[in-house]
This record gives C-alpha cells, structure tokens and sequence, in this order.
C-alpha cells in the first residue's frame, strides 16, 4: 500500500454481457441460440478516496455485477476497471486486501457457527494473526452490537442481526474501500437508521464506501455524491441535494372527498403534471415543480378538504420525469 | 499460507462439531465393525479378524471424503459463501484442500475406533507386527484420499449429474478398493480395473502389515498409492480452478 | 371419510413421487441408483467367496437384497423432514385434514423404488453369483419383498415423527437404523448368534420375519404354514408400528402448538 492513489474507484468503458445458454429441449440435441443481456453498458465512473458514493437504481439496473467486478468476484466483458490504482482483473492480491465487500441479503455465512466463529474465520481468510483477529473480532462485534450474542449459532439471529454481522464480516480485513450491496433492505426502520449511523462512522475513519441502493432516501441522507444507473446504463452523477429536489419537486398529494369543481381548479394549478381519481373518489396530485405541492395543499384546505396526506415519489416515477424532461434514451 | 491452512483446518474442526451430517460416517463404523466381525465368528474364521476391522475403517474413511469433503465447495456455493471467498485475499484452493486435510485426518480416527470396538465387544486385539508400515500406509491412504476429495469436492460443482450419482460412488469403490475381499478374489475382469484405484494398493498392503509374514516390495506398492492419490490432486487442483475461472466469468457457477 | 382419507393420501404420494422425479429420471435410476444397489449387494455377497461357501454366499446374496428394500424405506426418516422445508406443517395442523396421513403417503415412492431395486438386485445378482433360485418359484418372493419393504416404511414413520423435532440427525437415524437391521435381523449372520436380548429385539422390529419367509420360500425347506405364520408377524409387525407412527405425529402436532415450535415459512 505504498502507492497511493487518489481515486478508490476508477471505472472506463465498462461493459458487462451475460451469456446464458439455453437448456437443451427435452429430448432433442440441438441447442436453441443463446440469449445474451447486458448488465453493464459501457460505464464510466470515479470515486475519490474517502468518499460515501451511492449507486442508485432500481432492481435489475446493474449495481451487483458493478460490485462483483468491481471485489473481483466477475471479470468484465470489456473495460477498465481499477481500484485504488490496482486492475481489478488482473491484480487481485492486490485489490483483494483493500476492499471488503458486503452483498445484501442473508446468504453468505456459516448459521451453524457462532458469529465470533464466522469473524474469526473470516479473519484468516484476510491473512490476519490469530491474535490480532481475535481482537479485531471482539471488537466488531461489540461495535455492531452483538457482543451479547456473539457465541450464539448464527441460526438463531434475526434478520437484522445477520446484516449486521455481515457488515462486522465486510470489516474485517479492515478495507480501505467498502462495497454494500443493498445493505438495508429487509431491515426494519429501526435496525436501517442504525446502519446510517455506522456508515457515517466508517466515512469519518477516512473508508471509501461504495453503496448501492433503491430507496432514495437513503442516498440522498448517507452519500456524497450519486450516480444513477439503469438497465445498466449511466444515467448521471448527482449531488444528493438535487435528489433532495427531486423528492419534493415530485411529491405526491393524495385526497378524499374533493369536491369536482375543486379538482378542476387544481388541475389549473402550475405545475400540476397529472391528477388521477380512483374507484372511491380518492384523487392522487402528481407534482413536478418545487412549491407545487405546498400550493396544492393550501388549495385542498382551503377548500375544506381534511382527508389529505403527501408521499414522496417512487424511484421508477422520478426515473419516469427524469426520463421524460431530459429526453435520456433508456433501453 | 500454513497460517492460514492452519486457521482453515481449525475452523474446518469447529464447523464438523456442528454438523452430525459430515460425521455420520465416524457413527456408522462401530456397527459396521459389528457386522464384519459377526460374520467371521459365525464363519469361525479367526483369521480374517484383521479384515474385519480395516474394512469399515477404510469405508469410514472413504464415506467421509465422499460427503464431508466433496460438498465443501458446493455447500460454500449453495450459501452464497463462495463468491465472498473468491472477493478474499487466500487462495480458494489451499482453503479448501486445508479443510479437506482435516476432515481426512478425523476420519482416520476411525481405524481406532474400529480396532476398539473388536476389542472391547468381541475380545479380540488386533495385533500389528509391521507397525511401520502399517503407519506409513495409512499416511499414504490419507494423502491419496484427501486428493481424491479435492477432485470430488471439484466434480460435484461443477457437473449436476456429478451429485446424482454421489451416492452411488461407494460401494462401486469399496468392491474395487478391494476393502474387504482383497483384489485378487474378484472376478478376473474386474482385477485390471482395481490397478488403477489407489485404495486396492493401501487396503492389501495393510493387511500384509497385520499377518506376522515378511512383506514384499513395500516401496512400489506405497508408490502405486501415492502415484495414483497424486492424480487426484492434481485433477482437483484443476477441477477448482476451473471453478473459480467459472464463477469469475459467468458470475455463477450454474450446472452445465 | 374413508375416501377423503384415500384421497389425501393419494395427493401426499404424488408429492412424494415429484421429489422423487427431480432426484431420478428413468436412466439416472438405472445407471446411478441400480448400479449403486448391484454393488452393495455384490460387496457383501463376495465375503462368500472369501470365506470359499458357496451356502454362505447364496445366504448374503439373499440377505441383502432383501436388505435393500428395507434400506431404500428408511429413507422416510429423512423424507419426513423435508415437508418441513416446504412450509406445509403449520397449514396442514390448521387444516381439518391430517398432518399424520400426509406424512404416511409423502415418501412411498421410496417403498415402490425399494421393491423394485431389491427384486431387480436378487434376481439379475443370482446367476452371477451361481445361486440357483429355481424359478419361477422364487416368484412368490416379490410380494414378500415388498411387504418387508411396508413393514420398514411403517417403522421408519416412527423415527421419521421424531426426527421431525431434531432435523439435523435425519440422516443419521435412518442410516443407524440401517445398519442395526442389517446386523441383526438375519440378513448377514443367522439371528440365532446374537445374545437372547438383541434377538428378542430383533422379533419385534421388521425384516426379522419378512426375511425369515423369503429364505423359507428359497430353499423350499419350509413349510406352508410356517411361512405363512413369519407372513403374518412381519404384517403385524407393520402394522404396530403404522400405529405408533400415526400416534406419534398426532402428538408432534398437538406439542408443537402447545410449545409453538410449529414455525410458519421456512
């Protein structure tokens, strides 16, 4: 680690084609053609050392196979791909050391073992001494809060529990770059919030982390910067404060009991992208302007109308505006 | 690197405490033992005694490479652990052939085991008048079987119809193994086939240590197990390359 | 009600014979599970030509083959379990239907596949191994077979609703019990050299008897009736133990809502 190398994340032209063969039918022996899909489309991304960087996309976009090239568990079809310097196809012993990755989900660990099992094996496997990683283990798992727990089968956890030693797992080789894959989803609010937390931590220790994520509340609260990707396109790098916007920019407002000449007013109102009226009588106000809501709302209770809530929009539909005003081709 | 194949070969202890299924095998030997050593009483051929009791050991050895050691990698895939082990700084190939030296070194236990259960329920000690070689083969036995579960650990990702016919592997290999009746009172035709499977060289120089007769050429014979064990390393080494070239390039390592 | 019963159980062995076809197609049966069955057959019938008897290893062949039958419906111990993965316990207690006659239908293909490979083994084995078995007399044999085979599966329900509270011995109790059948219910050694413990045990569990009218049949050493009296414990036997077994679930079903250890999903 003597060269150091200001970006963590150097990513060109990265292209990324999955090709599947079909299975012979049953009975026959000519094989049908193979499908072929693209995960990654010619991406090109940097991250700088030290940075939160958000991937966000919606489920199928391409964030795991950016992930797995990027912990070189996938080779790209064509592209660079260099982490802290270090070609991830090539160099992997080293790029293997500096980067602990996390994917999401529960799968990954040995249930039948305890978590200070799991950690410690973990921990050779990331060359450290014995010593050493049995103080490492003890602790993480006092900073993500199993230590209670800690010699207990993993069988027994929940699901909260389980990402958590996921996380103390991803830790610890001590990696200067963190890769997350979907780390909150299926946590519970509670459980996610913490998450933040650590995540904030780890940044103020000077880690690079590389996180991707559907939910963009979570990018806008954790990241530095964003990039969005979809169906393994680049969309764009953002700062999170214009994701910020978005939400607001995009809020939906839901109602009941409108009245129709009321609905007509706000349909006038600037703004206004859409109202749509449901089978009950329920009116949904899509905005697509800042301010636009707020006025929507004075209108409603002006109006006498006190049923009403406002949500924030789904990724899908910000994708949808984003889409729409900037004309991006989306394949 | 023996740091690590010491840290591997630790925890590859800790995870078979958990798991009655990889020690099946070290469960089953006593009864099989029973059984053998029923037959030579009720036959009243005493001095097959030492059959008796190397052959369950050497099924138990066998049974436990065949299914401890020959799931490792396709238990680590199943889980979602093999991909995280691929993104880690160690070579996939000593952690799993460590883990895979340990589960060979438990199951030697068995010729213990086997050895007590004739002395403790039927009264018979089985003695070794060639102690050496009987320690010197064993050792080879190991070393040979721990490659042939490195090839099988391999296989068994790598081909579906591989784990099909994992529990059919046995028997054919005891027969051939010659673990019980020795090679030469199989049938001519199959004699040519038992040449090749290195457990026929171990199982009859084995039992050559237990009869006080003088032994002939020890040194060709502990090759032919080494020679043969050999292979099986370096098919699995190639086997679990081909692994990870398959799980680097398709993302996965789905059946072929 | 009765054919409700039928029916259930009908739907349970037809799940069964699904698991059974993602494990085997006709060729992978024959090629893996039947070569498998040859040669633990051949293995132990070979210790005949060690020991240089022709008797005995006409004794061995016979014995397991027999065996296998037994052996293939063991493997309900471990079966039993698997309706566990599926989610399918906590709505099946909350259905008025059974829980115990889904589980006695959801692993009979291992009974049919026992039969077929025992009866298969014994026959192409014989003339191999220069065993005489003067057809088509020995035909007879294949209904005892398959009723050695009941016999097993009923007992195996047994360990099968234990195992249902320790699924990780699933294994190890149905090969333990293998074995311990295989040692001491005359299928290597006559019953008669054990201890007068182990055979008195030996008498009340299955194969005991079920293999003692097989060989009987064989040999045409044995009369009418007294076939036809180790016909009958072997059944009864069977019976029993299906009796115990279906108690045995009932209670799994009734603690399990008591101690809520019946978990909904996987």
């Amino acid at each position: 680690m003597t060269e150091s190398s200001p970006l963590a994340v150097a990513v060109a032209d990265l292209t990324r084609t999955f090709v599947r063969s079909r299975s012979r039918l049953p009975g026959r022996l000519k094989r049908r053609p193979p499908e072929s899909r693209t995960a990654l489309d010619a991406i090109t991304l940097t991250v700088p050392s030290g940075e939160v960087h958000g991937l966000l996309g919606p489920n199928g976009a391409g964030k795991t196979t950016l992930c797995k090239i990027l912990s070189t568990v996938l080779i790209p079809t064509s592209g660079i791909a260099k982490v802290f310097g270090h070609d991830v196809v090539v160099s992997t012993t080293r790029v293997r050391p500096l980067v602990g990755v996390v994917l999401g989900g529960e799968r990954g660990l040995y249930t039948r073992l305890t978590a200070r099992q799991n950690l410690m094996y973990w921990s050779a496997l990331y060359r450290q001494p014995t010593s050493e990683g049995a103080e490492r283990t003890a602790k993480l798992l006092e900073r993500l809060g199993l230590e209670e727990r800690a010699d207990e089968r993993v069988e027994t956890f929940s699901r909260g529990m389980k990402q958590r030693l996921h996380l103390a797992r991803g830790l610890v080789g001590n990696p200067r770059l963190l890769i997350l894959d979907e780390p909150t989803v299926g946590l519970d609010p509670a459980a996610a919030r913490d998450f933040r937390g650590l995540v904030r931590q780890l940044r103020a220790e000077g880690r690079t982390i590389l996180l991707t994520t559907h939910d963009m509340t979570e990018a806008e609260e954790l990241c530095d910067r964003v990039t969005l990707i979809d169906s393994g396109k680049l969309l764009g790098t953002e700062d999170p404060r214009t994701i910020g916007e978005w939400l607001s920019a995009w809020e939906r407002v839901t109602a009941e009991g409108v009245p129709a000449e009321l609905i007509d007013r706000i349909r006038k109102v600037e703004g206004v992208a859409g109202v749509e009226i449901d089978s009950e009588g329920r009116i949904t106000v899509e905005t697509a302007g800042d301010g636009t809501s707020a006025a929507v709302l004075s209108l409603l209770v002006d109006g006498g109308v006190t049923s009403l809530s406002t949500s924030r929009p789904s990724l899908e539909e910000v994708y949808l505006h984003l889409i729409g005003s900037r004309g991006l081709n989306v394949g | 690197m023996i740091r690590l194949a010491l840290a591997m070969a630790r925890f590859q202890i800790a995870a078979m405490r958990r798991s009655p299924h990889d020690l099946m095998a070290l469960v089953n030997a006593p009864l099989f033992t029973v059984i053998f050593l029923a037959i030579v009483r009720y036959t009243g051929r005493d001095d097959l005694t030492g059959y008796a009791v190397l052959a369950p050991a050497m099924i138990t050895v066998f049974a436990m490479a065949l299914l401890a050691s020959g799931e490792i990698i396709a238990n680590d895939r199943t889980d979602g652990r093999l991909e995280l082990l691929v993104a880690s700084p160690s070579p996939v190939a000593v952690v799993v052939l460590s883990r895979i030296a340990m589960i060979t070194l438990v199951s030697l236990v068995s010729v213990a085991e086997c050895w007590l259960v004739a002395r403790v329920l039927f009264g018979k000690a089985v003695a070794v008048p060639h102690p050496w070689l009987f320690v010197g083969t064993l050792a080879a036995i190991g070393l040979a079987m721990a490659g042939t579960a490195s090839a099988m650990a391999g296989l068994f990702v790598l081909t579906r119809s591989a784990r099909t016919f994992q529990n059919s592997l046995s028997y054919p290999f005891y027969i051939l193994g010659g673990v019980l009746v020795p090679p030469a009172l199989l049938p001519e035709w199959l004699r040519p086939l038992t040449q090749v499977v290195f457990l026929s060289w171990g199982t009859d120089l084995l039992r050559d240590s237990l009869s006080e007769a003088p032994v002939q050429r020890v040194l060709p014979r502990i090759a032919a197990v080494i020679v043969l064990g050999g292979t099986g390393f370096l098919l699995g080494a190639w086997l679990i390359h081909r692994v990870l070239l398959k799980v680097r390039n398709d993302g996965t390592v789905s059946h072929a | 009600m009765i054919s409700d019963g039928l029916r259930i159980l009908r739907y349970a062995a037809a799940s069964g014979f699904a698991d059974f076809r993602t494990i085997y197609t006709v060729r992978t049966w024959i090629t893996g599970w039947l070569f498998r069955v040859l040669c633990q057959v051949s293995f132990f019938a070979l210790i005949g030509r060690l020991i240089d008897s022709p008797e005995y290893t006409e004794y061995l062949l016979i014995g397991n083959a027999v065996m296998i039958a037994a052996m293939e419906s063991l493997f309900v111990v471990a079966s039993t379990s698997w309706e566990r993965w599926t989610g399918s316990v906590p709505l099946l207690i909350a259905a008025p239907a059974s829980l115990a006659l889904v589980l006695c239908g959801r692993s009979v293909q291992w009974l049919a596949s026992g039969t077929a490979s025992a009866t298969l083994a014994l026959f192409l084995l014989s003339p191999l191994f220069g065993v005489d078995l003067r057809l088509p007399m020995a035909l007879v044999v294949i209904p005892l077979i398959a009723l050695v085979g009941l016999s097993t599966y009923c007992f195996g329900l047994i360990l099968g609703g234990l195992v249902l509270r320790a699924d990780s011995l699933r294994n190890v109790v149905g090969n333990l019990t293998m074995l311990s059948l295989m040692a001491i219910s005359g299928a290597q050694v006559p019953v008669s050299v054990w201890p007068d413990w182990l055979q008195a045990l030996s008498a009340v569990l299955p194969v005991h008897h079920g293999l003692a009218a097989i060989r009987g049949v064989l040999s045409a050493e044995m009369g009418f009736t007294e076939v036809l009296m180790h016909v009958g414990m072997e059944a009864i036997v069977g019976t029993a133990s299906l009796g115990v077994a279906i108690l045995g679930f009932k209670r799994f079903a009734e603690s399990g809502r008591r101690s809520g250890a019946i978990e909904f999903g996987s």
